[in-house]
């Protein structure tokens, strides 16, 4: 009787041989091992950390507005207009299911953030008033409170390092007395509600113990500091611009700029998926790249893979032979491939995947510095799991369409090693006709001889150095010369903003203002509220349009005659209207036609907003009176310093509020820039590394299998410099093509990019710079780099001894 | 008197394996000649291509000294020994080392370019080498796989002689042919020798040792005999019993 192995037993025996043999494999190759790995390990962390970005913080967001329950909106009324007529009105709006009112004193102040003072809008709150919707919560470990205890949003200890029990004092200046003034809290907590969290929308909240907050509201004791907050869900947050509009309309309010009104009537208005845009963006758009660059590296790793199988199977070809004649399938040998290369995914996918997670950290404090929300990841099997499978899947896809030759192949043929000749059918640059010298020669043979390898170096490098000019822009613009970048919230720039009083003739002022010391140009700029086929919009309104410096129209013009308008792109897309077309333009009861000449970037207003001729708007709205005085100053002068003369020169009778708008743009826009910039500086950082990885690969490869070449070389008396500068330069030739269409594509491809990430942001055309140096500059500096190193890399050919070669 | 156009001191050569040193090359003190045919000869192991390879500067040895015509080359580092051979050596290998990559010509020109930028006058006198050794325009245009092995090492010897080499280092030239492309490769040899060209070789053959004009014989790393056979003629026997008497006593 004959005794057998049970198949499950034999089954086990064939794999672990296979398993073996990929062991051996990787061992054989360590440096080229090692390489692959590292290049998924940096594809697995950037994918799983984009992912779990994507899934989980856009949801964390939303779950946050489920626990807190937070209203469709809110409306911040001051004191001197929350009349009864307001509060029925609200009460009574046909779209109002529920609102709840709470007070608050606002405060514009200066607080010590990083030892720079910034300005902040902020409104003192009462912990202890009862809420039912739009809720808030402690963050983290709070104390109890004592006298002059302030709990303030987890913001300032993110980014102003405020800890607990530290003295955080808050500078303002009396707007009558024009005293400068100081109230100090200490810190007893940290707090996180939806709309007061962070610094970038509306107010920010600082919540204080009932009695601090009596003390408070008798120390500022002014009542155009007081203002009620009317918490509101409605039955379409789309109807909240249509509520303003009735309390504005009840209270004869003409202006919506946050910045550019009189404190005592300032309407603040709020809704839901205004904060979401404004504490999400950012990281919306962030986590969007790190997925994009997560792919392009997944990309390139899988062209890498396959580059590396078709040579391990040219190199093996007589092992593979010889496996083959001792009786191993095709099957099997694929199969100890796939395990090769899952195994080197593997471990780098698991150990990256393993790394995104402390690098998470790190993510979301970024993301914390703008949004003001404490995002913490704990470990996600789901997302971290589908990030593995995906790697997995498709290496393994590669592997299967790269080894499949291998089934072709006659043990016979490839034990005499016949199918390693490479068959050369042309000779390609014929010394004997060559122009240059003899190493320039023989590099672009070996270019046009391994035209394959050659293209994919030059893809590789055409998308590394795509995403390298991509961050070279942002980095650009962000640090270097930020106008286009300041442009990019669609506002007017100017300097200083004058807020006169609409009631007094202006002329004499305005004079006055033009003449001072380091001005350069004044100029009308207001916000009003109109209805644009029916649609609430925000309209800008100036004499002329030829002055104004920010140019936000992308297509067309700005209005010039009687009845013209430019739309944002939004506003005109969602009224499907275009240049040439004509809409209707409402305020109140009256209404006109105007033709569309242009169209614009902006996002006030979610992207509805118009900008008209103000001789159009007064026929509209009779009572219109120009307000607002964009102040332009000469480059270099401190804007501080000019509203502080401003203020001493001109009573508040006629100048009602001056604003700073230098100031007001760095800090708002300094979260961003630094963002955007630390971006934009980790992907030129990330570019250089896999380019410096793929060429070790490359180039540490082609040297293996070009040894027997190279020795020869050596023999008849070619030195070592000699060959590794013919390498190089063969290398070269291929990045230097990749690096230029990369450069160019990134040229000209940024601004149509962002254009598509920052749509929502009602930008339809970025128009960032595109400096052609610093360009040029980055890829010169990726073509030299490149072949500095590979000059390094085929340093080790200084090892290839031809007297080895021939000995062998 | 011949001129000496090679000649070592005290020649020694060891290589390492492990923690054991293995010494092939023991003192040799040894001298070649303007005009000969010299073919190195002894038992496998015996130290024959390393003293080949020492004397051609394709490697360093451990200590001793070389003197090639007026250049003494023992303590030149690998980037001067590859610039001396390239003007000084060509060179024949068993297994030919042609590059693949590149047609027959060119294979000759990429040796020749090194040396000379008159790039006519490589090409031209590459072309005339070719011709004289029996290949033809449809050949050199060819690649090295698409050719046979007397074919490819035909070739290779006009690589060895594109820069007027001062000596032709030859290594089993015939080790990988049939007899008749052997032959025919010996003819070759035997026709540049009688032009004027020193050749040193190495061979286990008897058939190609007999084309040497002085056979010397190595055993254990030491020049244990020495023959002198003079020129060659097609079909001296004897010559032929000379080198066989000769070889018989070395104990080959």
């Amino acid at each position: 009787m004959i005794n057998s192995k049970p198949s499950c037993l034999k089954w086990g025996g064939k794999v672990k041989k296979l398993w073996m043999h990929a062991i051996a494999n990787i061992r054989k190759s360590k440096s080229s091992s090692t390489t692959l790995v590292i290049m998924f390990l940096v594809a697995a962390l950037l994918l799983n950390s984009g992912l779990l970005v994507v899934i989980n913080y856009g949801s964390y967001f939303s779950n946050l507005k489920q626990e807190l329950k937070s209203s469709d909106a809110y409306f911040a009324i001051p004191d001197k207009i929350y009349t009864d007529k307001v509060k029925t009105y609200i009460d009574k709006n046909e779209h109002v299911k529920q609102t709840q009112t709470l007070e608050g004193v606002v405060l514009e102040a200066d607080i010590l953030s990083k030892g720079e003072e910034k300005s902040f809008p902020i409104m003192f709150t009462n912990i202890e008033e009862k809420r039912e919707i739009s809720k808030w919560k402690y963050v983290g470990e709070h104390l109890p409170s004592e006298d002059m205890s302030v709990y303030i949003p987890d913001i300032f200890k993110a980014v102003s390092g405020y800890q607990l029990n530290d003295k955080i004092k808050l500078n303002y200046k009396d707007k009558e007395t024009k005293e400068e003034k100081a109230i100090t809290f200490t810190v007893k907590g940290y707090t996180e509600d939806v709309y007061f969290s962070s610094t970038d929308t509306g107010y920010i909240s600082f919540y204080l113990p009932q009695d601090t907050y009596q003390k408070v509201k008798g120390i500022i004791n002014k009542p155009e500091n007081i203002t009620h907050v009317v918490f509101t869900n409605l039955d379409n947050v789309k109807n909240v611009p249509s509520i303003e509009n009735g309390i504005r309309d009840l209270v004869d309010l003409n202006s919506a700029s946050l910045m550019a009104a009189d404190p005592s009537t300032r309407l603040v208005v709020i809704d839901v998926e205004l904060i979401q845009l404004a504490r999400c963006m950012m990281a919306t758009m962030i986590s969007a790249m790190m997925v994009m660059f997560a792919i392009i590296i997944v990309i390139v790793c899988l062209l890498v893979v396959r580059y590396r199988i078709i040579n391990s199977i040219e190199e093996d070809i007589m092992k593979i032979g010889s496996l083959k004649s001792v009786g191993y399938t095709s099957r099997q040998i694929i199969l100890s491939i796939i395990l090769q290369f899952s195994l080197i995914a593997g471990i780098g996918s698991l150990i990256g995947i393993a790394l995104s997670y402390p690098v998470l950290p790190v993510v979301s404090t970024v993301f914390e510095q703008q949004s003001g929300l404490k995002w913490e990841q704990g470990f996600d099997a789901g997302v971290s799991g589908v990030a593995f499978l995906i790697l997995l899947v498709i290496v393994l896809m590669i592997v299967l369409i790269a080894a499949r030759h291998i089934r072709k192949l006659n043990p016979i043929n490839a034990l005499r090693g016949e199918t390693t000749a490479r068959k050369y059918k042309r000779n390609h640059i014929q010394l004997e006709k060559a122009h240059g010298n003899l190493p320039i020669a023989l590099a672009l043979k070996s270019v046009l001889q391994n035209i394959k390898q050659n293209v994919m170096i030059s893809v590789i490098l055409i998308i590394v150095t795509f995403f390298g000019v991509f961050g070279v822009i942002m980095y650009y613009n962000t640090t270097i010369d930020t106008k286009a970048f300041a442009e990019v919230p669609g506002m007017e720039i100017c300097n200083a903003i004058a807020v006169l009083n609409p009631e007094k003739d202006q002329l004499e002022t305005v004079k006055k203002i033009e003449k001072m010391d380091h001005v350069r140009k004044v100029q009308y700029l207001d916000e009003v509220k109109v209805k644009v086929e029916g649609m609430e919009v925000a309209a800008y309104v100036m004499d002329k349009y030829d002055k104004k410096e920010t140019k936000l129209v992308y297509e067309g013009r700005y209005p010039k005659d009687n009845n013209e308008i430019t739309l944002a792109g939004i506003l005109a897309g969602r009224l499907n209207k275009s240049i040439g077309d004509t809409v209707t333009v409402g305020f109140g009861e009256n209404k006109e036609h105007f033709k569309v000449v242009g169209l614009s970037n902006g996002s006030q207003m979610g992207g509805l907003n118009i900008s008209i001729l103000a001789k159009d708007y007064k026929r509209l709205n009779y009572n219109f009176k120009h307000q607002s005085l964009y102040i332009y100053l000469e480059k270099g002068t401190d804007a501080a310093q000019f509203v502080t003369d401003l203020e001493n020169k001109f009573d508040k009778s006629m100048l009602l509020t001056a604003v700073n708008f230098d100031k007001g743009m760095e800090e708002g826009m300094a979260s961003y820039q630094k963002i955007v910039a630390a971006m934009g500086l980790v992907m030129l950082v990330i570019t250089l590394f896999v380019v410096t990885l793929v060429l070790y690969f490359v180039i540490s490869s082609s040297v293996i299998r070009k040894k027997r070449e190279l020795g020869i070389q050596k023999a008849i008396g070619f030195t070592t410099y000699q060959l590794m500068n013919q390498l190089s330069i063969s290398f070269t030739i291929p990045i230097t093509i990749g690096a230029v269409i990369g450069t160019l594509l990134g040229a000209f491809y940024t601004n149509p990019m962002m254009s598509l990430s920052m749509k929502s942001m009602g930008v339809m055309k970025a128009g960032f710079i595109v400096d052609p140096y610093w360009i040029i500059s980055f890829g010169v500096a990726t073509i030299v780099f490149s072949y500095l190193l590979s000059m390094v890399i085929t340093w080790r050919i200084r090892k290839i001894s031809a007297y080895a070669l021939v000995t062998e | 008197m011949s001129k000496i156009i090679l000649k070592t001191n005290k020649l020694n050569k060891s290589f390492k394996s492990g923690t054991q040193e293995q010494q092939v090359l023991k003192n040799l003190d040894i001298e070649f000649y303007e005009g000969d045919y010299t073919v190195i000869m002894g038992s496998s192991g015996a130290g024959k291509s390393t003293l080949l390879y020492a004397l051609s500067g394709m490697d360093r040895p451990t200590s001793g000294a070389i003197r090639f015509f007026d250049a003494e080359i023992a303590d030149l580092n690998n980037d001067k020994l590859a610039v001396f051979r390239r003007k000084n050596c060509g060179f024949v290998f068993q297994q030919m080392f042609l590059l693949d990559n590149m047609s027959i010509l060119d294979n000759i020109l990429a040796s020749g370019l090194l040396v000379s930028g008159d790039k006519k006058s490589i090409v031209a006198n590459a072309k005339e080498l070719l011709e004289k050794v029996g290949l033809t325009e449809m050949i050199w245009r060819k690649f090295p796989t698409q050719l046979s092995g007397g074919e490819n090492q035909r070739a290779a010897i006009v690589r060895a002689l594109i820069n007027k080499p001062r000596v032709v280092f030859a290594d089993e030239p015939t080790g990988a042919l049939n007899s008749a492309a052997g032959n025919s490769v010996l003819d070759v040899l035997t026709e540049i020798n009688n032009d004027g060209q020193n050749i040193i070789m190495v061979t286990h053959d008897l058939r190609s040792a007999r084309r040497g004009n002085r056979i010397i014989y190595i055993k254990d790393g030491v020049i244990s005999g020495e023959c002198v056979l003079g020129k060659y003629v097609s079909g001296d026997k004897s010559r032929h019993d000379k080198l066989k008497a000769f070889l018989s006593e070395m104990g080959w």
